[in-house]
């Protein structure tokens, strides 16, 4: 049977929606989904590609998952943390917190070094502003707030630009194009209140609180599906904070994250690493215990985007495997 | 070529469908003779603005196909290419889709005996949130409450679930950015005449399908239709045939105004410069099928460090590759994620084409595009 | 300066190419801006070569074939010579004139032509400038 199903695009937070093509139940593609409002179908490679890529998983192994538990129960509580990802959906998150809160685990929440936000410009802000500051390559890396930019720009919006690349896609339609530091494009800049300032990546969380000192509605995009809905739940932390938390870790679980290529720490370092994974990568590759998870196209739930709408995605396909959710689940039968 | 008026006499088909339902019954008596394996057509997803193909093998699944979809601007031929190759089907297909079809089997990828091709002639699409947009501020309706929608007499209508209807005049939507999709506004092929046979309400009586049918399989299928007892049909009268074509001939003038005032644009684009290098626009089209050899992934283009690449090895090549076979169906611009006007382009070169060896692409007779052919020609 | 102009020329084996040794045997002086690339046949370049070319920053493409009804493979030339339609009409569009794309059938002994060809064609493309594209 061929079918084509909607559902939403993991690859980052900006909540595109994205059509999957189903031959015999069996995920072969991807397929514009024009009706969705946040990119009427259009996606980003990433996007396109994003289903293709769940890859094979090893098949479920009651008996590592035992091994976890044990681990966990001959572990000390204060030197145990977990990795709270973006990458995990609303409901799974608030599983993982009260496994943490409960047992009095550490949650270390690392986005890029950006931080959650109270309020955040929405994508029709965007459009509607007369002058946009951008702060990163946004075309090319996040492109559908990208195309609001552009659509701002034929609305007649000015569009500043900092960036360390020149003669990127963002550059080229920047009015004006800085490579300074963020404190200097900050400052350099009159920026107002009615100003949207879009960002993907500052120097420390330092600027942070400088860019939201300029009172002006401010986008963070975040590289996660669901960053936001993870912030919404807990405080992030800065890259210095983060290290200094694994330094004081024996184990780590990392929940669906590929938490290596983020943060520049000695992972061997940590006695026991435990993933939770619907795809084999980097991570996978170094952790003591390797736990196979369902993929967001194998269960129910929801991601709030960058802009704060939360969008509901539902199972596609069957599956072997078990939920985080699900997961969690046994883990507390376990340590009980 | 003949012309017939044909009407379902099946009741439920008669209300779901448009204007005599002669598409939704020529489907049910493919499906059910045992003719085809299936068939590819549009149902709506969410709502009107959600249409989505979908493959119905059981034809008490059709009713959910019928009626129009003005704003899902699909495309059927590189799904057909790439998953129903060694099927038999019936397709449902605008102007676009069909000529697409016809570059593929020009290039071997569909079979011509396996298909079946039922043709909806075609004013033109909407794309969904351009539509919702603009009934939101032109009709000051709510979109949601909208229950089906059609383009009749130069106006766009919408039809809400008390019959209510409101039209507003498509010339006057698109001088504000609104109404149908730019190739839309451009292409002067409104009736698939490559299609077995074309469909519509231009000409027609109320309640009947005017069709034209093209071919002998065309013929075979309404016989056959008639025979099963699914279709009743009558001779058109002269007015009926002679309304009709006046129809066609003004939505290609318009066209034509639309392609002389447009194309000049193409040249000095410098959207070019916001590519993002994501292929989508390659990827969606439906004459560019050889993705896996494709000369731009080849290592003397490929420059992943080289974002915007630049327009002349990009588009550049893919206009050499193709653009004379393009067939203006508009999915490239559809799907590109900096809203670069890249059919403009490509509608432009297949016409500066036609324009040196009258060939129209998915139109022209010719066994291959003359730029592959063997003989000994210069243009 | 027009000194640093660069010229892609390819050129068929069978017959440019021959024309281009012919001048050199001759020693019929000709501007040196061309880099001569040989091919087998005038109907084995793709458009996309030439935008290669461009792309990677000649001034000017020249593309050399046997003369109409002299192709080594019989009807080469005849494809090539249709594929020039689409590369003069695609430039165009991308900002290139098309006066920097320029073709000729030049047999083997027609040295002459090809130093004439040259001539010509440097001088329309000093005349241009160098390529700037956008």
């Amino acid at each position: 049977m061929f079918e084509i199903k909607h559902t939403l695009c993991p690859s980052c937070s900006v909540g595109c929606g994205i059509n999957v093509i189903l031959d015999n139940e069996e995920i072969v593609g991807t397929f514009p989904y024009k009706r969705h409002p946040v990119n009427e179908g259009k996606n980003c490679l990433n996007g396109r590609l994003s289903a293709e890529n769940v890859t094979d998983r090893h098949p479920f192994d009651l008996k590592a998952l035992n091994d976890a538990v044990n681990k966990l129960k001959s572990g000390s509580n204060e030197k145990t943390t977990v990795i709270f990802s973006g990458n995990n959906s609303n409901e799974d998150l608030e599983a993982i917190k009260s496994l943490c809160e409960s047992n009095g685990f550490n949650i270390l929440a690392y986005a890029d070094n950006l931080k959650g936000f109270d309020s955040v410009a929405s994508y029709e802000d965007i459009e509607n502003a007369s002058n946009i500051f951008v702060i990163g390559n946004i075309l090319y890396e996040n492109p559908l707030v990208g195309r609001r930019i552009v659509r701002a720009k034929n609305n007649g919006a000015k569009i500043y630009v900092n960036d360390n690349l020149e003669n990127t896609p963002t550059s080229n339609i920047a009015d004006e194009f800085t490579s300074v530091s963020v404190k200097e494009f900050i400052e350099n800049n009159n920026i107002d209140e009615e100003s949207v300032i879009i960002f993907n990546k500052v120097d420390s969380f330092e600027d942070l609180n400088l860019i939201e000192s300029t009172n002006s509605n401010l986008l963070p995009v975040y590289s996660k599906s669901n960053t936001k809905g993870a912030l919404n739940l807990v405080e992030a932390m800065s890259k210095e904070d983060a290290i200094e938390l694994l330094n004081n870790t024996e184990i780590l679980l990392i929940f669906n994250d590929d938490t290596v290529n983020e943060i520049d720490f000695d992972f061997k370092s940590i006695s026991q690493i435990v993933v939770f994974s619907p795809s084999e990568n980097d991570t996978t590759e170094i952790a003591d215990i390797v736990i196979p998870v369902k993929s967001w196209l194998e269960y129910d739930g929801s991601f709030t985007n960058c802009e704060g709408l939360t969008q509901k995605f539902s199972s596609l396909c069957e599956s072997d495997y078990m939920s985080i959710t699900d997961i969690i689940e046994k883990i507390n039968e376990g340590l009980e | 070529m003949s012309y017939i008026l044909a009407k379902s006499k099946d009741n439920a088909i008669l209300e779901a469908g448009e204007c005599g339902g002669a598409v939704t019954s020529i489907f049910k008596y493919l499906l059910d003779a045992g003719i085809v394996d299936g068939v590819l057509a549009l149902h709506p997803e969410e709502d009107i603005y959600d249409g989505v193909p979908t493959f119905v093998t059981d034809s008490e699944d059709l009713i959910s196909t019928a009626g129009s979809y003005h704003c899902a601007p699909t495309m059927v031929g590189d799904i057909i290419t790439k998953y129903f190759s060694d099927k038999k089907i019936a397709v449902a297909v605008k102007p676009c889709d069909i000529r697409s079809i016809e570059e593929l089997i020009k290039r071997h990828k569909i079979q011509r005996e396996n298909i079946y091709t039922i043709g909806l002639n075609c004013g033109g699409t909407v794309s969904p949130m351009t539509g919702r947009k603009m009934i939101e501020l032109f009709y000051d309706i709510n979109p949601d409450d909208v229950v089906s929608e059609e383009i009749d007499k130069g106006q766009f209508i919408v039809e809400l679930a008390d019959g209510s209807e409101k039209g507003v005049k498509i010339h006057d939507l698109e001088k504000q950015g609104y109404g149908r999709r730019d190739n839309c506004q451009r292409c002067d092929v409104k009736i698939p005449r490559k299609a077995n046979i074309a469909c519509g309400n231009w000409g027609a009586e109320d309640g009947w399908t005017f069709i034209e049918i093209n071919d002998e399989k065309g013929q075979e299928l309404i016989d056959g239709a008639k025979s099963a007892g699914v279709l009743e049909t009558k001779n058109p009268s002269k007015q009926s045939v002679e309304a009709r074509s006046k129809v066609e001939n003004i939505m290609i003038k318009m066209s034509k105004k639309v392609q002389e005032s447009k194309f000049d644009d193409a040249e000095d684009m410098d959207a070019w410069k916001r590519c993002i290098g994501c292929y989508a626009c390659r990827d969606i089209c439906p004459i560019c099928w050889c993705h896996e050899n494709c000369e731009l992934n080849k290592s003397y283009f490929k420059d992943e460090l080289n974002i915007p690449p630049e327009p002349i090895s990009f588009q550049g090549v893919r206009l050499s590759h193709m653009s004379f076979s393009c067939v203006d169906c508009g999915q490239c611009d559809d799907v590109c994620p900096m809203d670069i006007p890249i059919s403009l382009i490509f509608d432009k070169l297949q016409k500066k084409y036609y324009n040196r060896t009258g060939y129209i692409a998915g139109v022209s007779d010719d066994i291959k595009p003359p730029l592959y052919s063997p003989d000994k020609i210069e243009l | 300066m027009s000194d640093d102009i660069k010229i892609v020329g390819l050129l068929c084996n069978w017959c440019c190419y021959g024309g281009a040794d012919t001048a050199g045997t001759a020693r019929m002086q000709y501007p040196p801006n061309i880099r001569i690339i040989r091919v087998m046949c005038s109907g084995r370049i793709n458009p996309s070569m030439i935008f290669k070319a461009f792309e990677d920053g000649a001034d000017g493409v020249f593309v050399g074939g046997c003369h109409i009804g002299d192709c080594h493979y019989d009807a080469g030339n005849y494809k090539w010579s249709r594929r020039t339609k689409i590369v003069q009409d695609i430039i165009e569009e991308f900002g290139i004139e098309k006066e920097r794309f320029r073709f000729e059938w030049i047999s083997a002994s027609e040295g002459e032509k090809f130093q004439k060809t040259m001539n010509e064609f440097q001088k329309t493309l000093s005349k241009l400038g160098p390529l700037e594209l956008k």
